[in-house]
């Protein structure tokens, strides 16, 4: 093993090339890796939350974007808590925690969605199938009966905002009181500020000019007493009986549905598909399953294309190194093979040199990406979520990839050496 | 009678340096190296001293002939068991003490006991009792640019003596060294084969070494100069 290191340390500045070659591919490498653990730590918390319920949006809303603005009229919902296989429905709105400034429209993008309100219809009897419960750092989650000036926050929310259970949060201008910090879960909850619907609901409508004067107008039309509206002229009275028509329940972004025990929930979401396709967009579990396994695929390409790319650029650098260095040792190999060293034992001691230098520039490459990312990570965390997950078996399977790298790229000229003739090689010494 | 340790006949290769020109190195040698023999191979530059070492070595292989070592008919051997059979039986002593450079005295004898199945503990304690015989015990843990070309072929001996073979080969093994040195070695050398009955067998074209020798094999134009 010594007289590798030594071997290594004869040519310092060609193997200094060589492992930094390899220590770039492998720092890009870990990175784009890392990057694509995160997303995929994102997409399969989602995926497990999303296939665990049939999600339903209103029509003219479009799923991936979220954007329409259509809403979900709280007569459907009812409509649909009747189909037969439901088990409950539960409305929610969602709007971002943090109003977005006029003089700086784009101030308020980050990485990720950003913290955002989830108003949760805590009358409701849904349940997600696969998120039952949260896990909790410390206080609780809401329950039916709170008071609608509470909220539960997710784990980087509190982190950025430094809350605490107890402490108050001022959203939208309005103060609530924090119950509960949702352990991490390293996807969407940690970003959420869980709160009751109605709050929820009247934010959505204050930050929505045209809901706004829907309901500006269901005020003003409600303060007119039963008596006054019967004395006014027919069409002013059909105009204020239409504006009192606006109801805060129907502002509904997204409904959640549960199933029966027993149910098929693609059999479900067709029955509910059938009857209300006019007014609602069914998403089943196994369709939105397989959409974000099409997205998740996109990030392992990643993960691979970065693996491939750290493979062709240190391996080459490898095969080059090793055929120098192989050559140049001529006269060794003819000496080690007459005194009685094997084929096996030359290609072995090549081998492992390569894997050496391959499992050095990979240490190397993955200190300096975990470095970086620990870097960035740092800074995003503040603004957003963090950018990358760094996991104990993705380090180590780097560290083991850039050996087998080292193996694979060392091989064949180690082949070559093993297979030298040992007269040729005498006949230089 | 002694042991035969080297029996070949009629040994013959040739090789092709272009499509028609082709060289014939050996064109019918016999050899026998008797155990405890301290022979030399004579002869004129290109008379083939080079290529008969290299197949009684097992570096190479005959074109025709028949050649046992030791008993054990090398012609039948597959290259990865004449491998094993040069670890154990043969010793191999260079012109240019062809040492690894990057491996103190120690380890280049070492290395030898590694090929021939020491373990680590007997490689160490038997390069160390075989350096101290050549005299080098307080240069062990030197590396061979830090040695005299004399210390280097004794460690070279050294690393040749290390799996006790049969036979030691030796090419030209005073070749690189000045007179005094030489003599030196060649004294060395018969020392060995007179108080451990190594056996030698080497190529070369000093006359002194030669007339060391107690027994000369004469080669001229690739066949025995009786």
């Amino acid at each position: 093993m010594m007289e590798i290191f030594r071997n290594m340390l004869r040519r310092k500045g060609r193997t200094i090339l060589t492992i930094t070659g390899i220590a770039v591919g492998i720092f890009a490498f870990t990175v784009m890796g890392s990057m694509a653990l995160r997303f995929n730590k994102m997409i399969s918390g989602g995926k497990s939350y999303v296939t665990g319920q049939i999600t339903l949006m209103p029509k003219g809303t479009e799923f991936t974007t979220g954007t329409g603005g259509a809403l979900l009229p709280m007569d459907v919902l009812s409509k649909i808590a009747k189909v037969e296989g439901v088990q409950a429905v539960g409305a929610s709105v969602e709007i971002a925690v943090r109003e977005i400034d006029p003089n700086d429209p784009l101030g308020g993008a980050s990485f990720g969605p950003g913290a955002t309100v989830e108003g949760m219809d805590l009358n409701s009897d849904y349940k997600n199938r696969n998120w039952q419960t949260l896990s909790m750092k410390s206080g609780r989650m809401l329950e039916k009966g709170d008071p609608d000036n509470v909220v539960v926050v997710g784990y980087t929310v509190a982190a950025d905002s430094k809350l605490s259970v107890n402490d108050t949060f001022t959203i939208r201008g309005r103060d609530f009181k924090v119950i509960g910090i949702v352990d991490q879960t390293l996807t969407g909850p940690d970003q959420y500020v869980f709160m009751p619907l109605k709050p929820a609901r009247e934010m959505v409508i204050a930050a929505n000019p045209f809901l706004k004067s829907l309901k500006d107008r269901a005020d003003e039309a409600a303060k007119i007493p039963a008596a006054d509206l019967a004395n006014l002229p027919a069409a002013t009275r059909d105009q204020i009986l239409q504006a009192k028509a606006f109801k805060l329940d129907d502002v509904t972004q997204m409904a959640a549905v549960s199933w029966q025990d027993g149910q098929d929930p693609d059999v479900v979401s067709n029955r509910i598909k059938e009857q209300f396709k006019d007014q609602v967009l069914v998403l089943s579990p196994t369709k939105l399953g397989e959409t974000i396994d099409k997205a998740s695929a996109v990030f392992n390409a990643i993960i691979l294309g970065s693996a491939v790319i750290a493979l062709v650029v240190g391996g080459f650098s490898i095969i080059n190194t090793m055929i120098m260095s192989i050559s140049e040792r001529k006269r060794e190999i003819g000496i080690k093979k007459a005194i009685g060293a094997s084929n096996r034992s030359i290609a072995w001691d090549y081998t492992l040199e390569a894997g050496i230098i391959g499992i050095v520039g990979g240490i190397i490459g993955l200190g300096i990406g975990i470095v970086a990312i620990l870097i960035i990570n740092s800074k995003t965390a503040a603004s957003g979520a963090e950018i990358f997950l760094l996991n104990t078996v993705f380090m180590v399977g780097v560290v083991a990839f850039s050996f087998i790298l080292g193996i694979i790229a060392g091989f064949l000229p180690a082949l070559r050496a093993s297979r030298m003739n040992v007269v040729d090689a005498i006949r230089e010494l | 009678m002694s042991k035969v340790l080297i029996h070949a006949t009629g040994l013959k290769k040739s090789y092709l340096l272009t499509k028609t020109n082709t060289v014939h190195a050996l064109q019918g040698v016999s050899i026998d190296v008797e155990e405890g023999d301290f022979s030399a191979i004579i002869g004129p530059s290109g008379c083939g001293k080079s290529t008969l070492l290299h197949i009684l070595g097992l570096l190479d292989t005959p074109d025709e002939g028949q050649y046992s070592l030791d008993g054990i008919d090398v012609m039948k051997m597959k290259a990865s068991e004449s491998n094993a059979v040069r670890a154990k039986k043969l010793g191999f002593i260079f012109q240019g003490f062809n040492l690894i450079p990057t491996l103190t005295a120690k380890e280049n004898v070492m290395q030898a006991g590694k090929y021939g199945g020491m373990s680590l503990k007997q490689r160490k304690a038997r390069a160390e009792e075989l350096l101290t015989l050549m005299g080098l015990q307080d240069r062990m843990d030197h590396k061979p640019n830090e040695l005299s070309g004399g210390q280097q072929q004794r460690v070279a001996i050294a690393r040749a003596l290390m799996n006790k073979p049969a036979i030691i080969l030796a090419d030209e093994p005073t070749g690189e060294l000045d007179s005094a040195t030489s003599l030196e070695i060649i004294e060395l050398l018969k020392k060995l084969n007179r108080e451990n009955n190594q056996t030698f067998l080497m190529v070369t074209h000093n006359m002194e070494v030669a007339n060391a020798c107690k027994k000369t094999i004469q080669l001229k134009d690739g066949r025995n100069d009786e």
